[in-house]
């Protein structure tokens, strides 16, 4: 598959007291993505959904305090570290990717671990939640952004609509917004795995009953491909495992071709 | 506090002083004598004449040696009769909860009969975010929450119920109470936030700018402070600012850049040796600053490490001169290090207050792996040829609204020796 959509439209949508954006592209069979770090940036399409939006009807909500969702709480800024219903903190502990694509017409970020109903298949891409000391993730926050840019993707310049400045924007106002909307998106997502990545979610995989599938990129220097394996202990359904070449942490920013065609195996 | 024994190679051999430096290089039996030094230098300090002793927080490092400021303060509290004991201060986000500071400090405030400044910063990102593993995006809602806390803790005359975000307390109840009433004077040290400035002109407390780098390079930031006082059409009342200025006096200006620079260099280059990616994480800066594009004088610090440390691995002709290790004599010409005679230091020391506006002087006598020698000699000095010179300034034309107020002396009780 390699025919590429573009169009794309967004919208703010009422999320606990404030609103979140929700891009949409596509049409056909619905598949929800939960965006990385870098979330969702202004501009283009993210390139792996543009790639899937070619035969699916793709739907992207921009968690709160990430570019666009100006809610300024993401779920994993827990005070207390403890988590008041298990879809909360699964949402905590994993603020990678998942992707979803929704049975009954109605989801919601939260709710694919406790309705396994709503959903027909989860694809993770190099999830967080897992910890071994042995084996650890990396600290991505605890360096200069260069060096946090470098770990997130294979190719550095696979993320440049959020790390560059838009050369498009000439006024110095809103290059100054911008700049304050990259940071907010870095703090929201700190926030989600500070300052270990691990909140419990292996006590609480038991409760996600949706056919998962795992993907990691090879050169990923966040979190270490071997947590293939330690996701694949705890979760209940594993429907395949996926390793892809020369991508990093962000597998889909890196190689949005191949993942999106791993997503469309593994939704069947 | 330093540890003043780092090799001479630390900064090419190793990645930081803050946070993740080895801890091979601690030596307890080091720490045992220095941690005796400092805290005889700091009673010395209150027996000649300064009107006050400043300790501070700090955690994983060899810049302070000083986790927890409130140890020292107790002995000071006992072992000095007269000073002000300056803490500056406790990180109250780091505290769980926050009440243990509100009786710490009261606990202080009693043992002294009524000396204590009550600091509270928010706390350095490599002490807060890194070494206490505080969510840097929720630190700031938690300091302001625990300084709501401290605060009503020490003025409600109830037993209370605090039901905040971070801290659910039934029974708030703070015995011992500060002896100061309404409560001890509330300096905030701050490092360059923007916030901080507002937080402080807003709220009636002292602003106190604890910089690296000098007056000369603090002056546009305490200017940030006196505009915000003045746009909200507050006094400029001078005593409401604090400012950090390393000193060093000698019989002479020759004499001075002789006994000073070693230290100053040790303290610049090795004890500032903060690895960049622990400088700015993201949440610890308000937005705010960040669209206000302000430095923090930790960022300074840690960018000028790196620049020091690319530069050195650079080839000599392709290194920029800006980012080789800086020279003392370039440390004194910027106002890092203010030394000379006592006429000289004098003189700078005034225009540090009048340029600044400021009425509280913290003078560092002590910085780097300065011996303990020379730091008495350096004390001296300062208390008997300098400070009654800059001490008076200010004091006729402003009331210092932010200074301890303790038991007169003939209720005070007297330590049994």
């Amino acid at each position: 598959m390699s025919a590429v959509s573009t169009t794309f439209t967004t919208r703010q949508v009422a999320f606990r007291g404030g609103t979140v954006k929700v891009v949409e592209a596509g049409q056909g069979p619905t598949v929800g993505y939960l965006h990385g770090m870098v979330g969702l940036p202004a501009g283009e399409l993210q390139p792996m959904l543009a790639e899937l939006a070619a035969d699916h009807r793709v739907i992207a909500p921009c968690l709160p305090g990430f570019t666009g969702s100006p809610t300024r709480r993401a779920c994993g800024s827990c005070p207390t570290g403890s988590s008041p219903c298990p879809s909360w903190s699964i949402c905590a502990a994993s603020p990678a990717h998942r992707w979803w694509p929704p049975r009954s017409g109605r989801w919601s970020p939260s709710s694919w671990p406790v309705r396994p109903e709503a959903f027909s298949h989860l694809v993770l891409l190099a999830p967080m939640g897992l910890w071994d000391a042995e084996d650890p993730v990396a600290d991505a926050f605890g360096t200069t952004m260069t060096e946090q840019r470098a770990l997130l993707t294979a190719d550095p310049a696979a993320t440049a609509r959020f790390w560059d400045d838009d050369p498009a924007v000439t006024d110095a106002a809103e290059k100054i917004e911008l700049g304050v909307s990259r940071y907010l998106t870095r703090t929201s997502a700190a926030s989600l795995v500070w300052p270990i990545p691990e909140h419990g979610f292996a006590e609480r995989a038991h409760l996600v009953r949706t056919p998962t599938s795992l993907v990691w990129g090879t050169a990923d220097r966040l979190v270490p491909p071997s947590y293939a394996d330690r996701f694949g202990a705890v979760l209940p359904q594993v429907a395949g495992r996926y390793l892809v070449n020369e991508a990093g942490h962000l597998v889909d920013w890196d190689r949005p071709v191949e993942v999106a065609a791993i997503v469309r195996t593994a939704l069947g | 506090m330093p540890y003043p024994d780092l090799p001479g190679d630390f900064p090419d051999r190793y990645r930081s002083v803050w946070v993740d430096i080895d801890p091979a290089l601690y030596d307890p039996a080091v720490g045992h004598r220095v941690y005796n030094e400092y805290i005889d230098q700091l009673e010395y300090a209150a027996s000649v004449g300064f009107d006050g002793v400043g300790i501070n927080e700090h955690h994983s490092n060899a810049y302070g040696l000083m986790p927890s400021p409130n140890l020292i303060a107790s002995t000071l509290a006992r072992s000095t009769s007269d000073a002000a004991i300056v803490v500056l201060g406790d990180s109250v986000a780091l505290y769980n909860p926050p009440i243990r500071v509100a009786e710490e400090m009261a606990m202080l405030d009693g043992i002294s009969g009524g000396r204590l400044v009550a600091g509270f910063p928010v706390g350095s990102p490599m002490d807060t975010v890194f070494a206490y593993g505080t969510n840097p995006a929720t630190l700031r809602e938690r300091y302001h929450e625990g300084m709501e806390l401290i605060q009503q803790a020490w003025t409600r005359d109830d037993v209370f119920a605090f039901n905040g975000r971070y801290n659910k307390l039934r029974y708030v109840n703070c015995w011992p109470r500060p002896v100061q009433k309404p409560h001890p004077p509330i300096w905030i040290p701050g490092g360059g936030s923007v916030d901080t400035w507002d937080y402080c002109a807003e709220n009636d407390l002292v602003y106190c700018y604890l910089s690296y780098f000098g007056y000369k390079a603090g002056l546009a930031t305490m200017r940030g402070f006196w505009n915000k006082m003045a746009e909200l059409g507050k006094p400029q009342n001078p005593f409401q600012g604090a400012f950090a200025q390393f000193v060093g006096v000698a019989d002479s200006e020759k004499e001075a850049y002789e006994l000073y620079r070693e230290p100053a260099e040790y303290f610049f280059n090795s004890c500032l040796h903060v690895y960049a990616g622990f400088a700015d994480p993201p949440g610890y800066k308000t937005p705010n600053t960040v669209r206000a594009g302000v430095e923090g004088m930790v960022e300074r610090a840690a960018r000028e490490a790196t620049a020091r440390s690319e530069a050195k691995a650079k080839p000599k002709a392709s290194a920029p001169a800006a980012s080789q290790a800086m020279p003392f004599e370039t440390m004194v010409e910027k106002g890092y290090v203010i030394i000379g005679s006592p006429d000289q230091v004098i003189e700078k020391l005034t225009e540090v207050g009048t340029s600044m506006n400021v009425g509280h002087l913290l003078t560092l006598a002590h910085f780097g792996n300065m011996d303990n020698e020379l730091v008495r000699h350096n004390t001296e000095l300062l208390a008997r040829k300098v400070l009654p010179e800059v001490q008076p300034l200010f004091e006729n034309e402003w009331e210092d609204r932010w200074w301890p107020k303790p038991l007169p002396t003939a209720q005070r009780a007297e330590p049994a020796r």
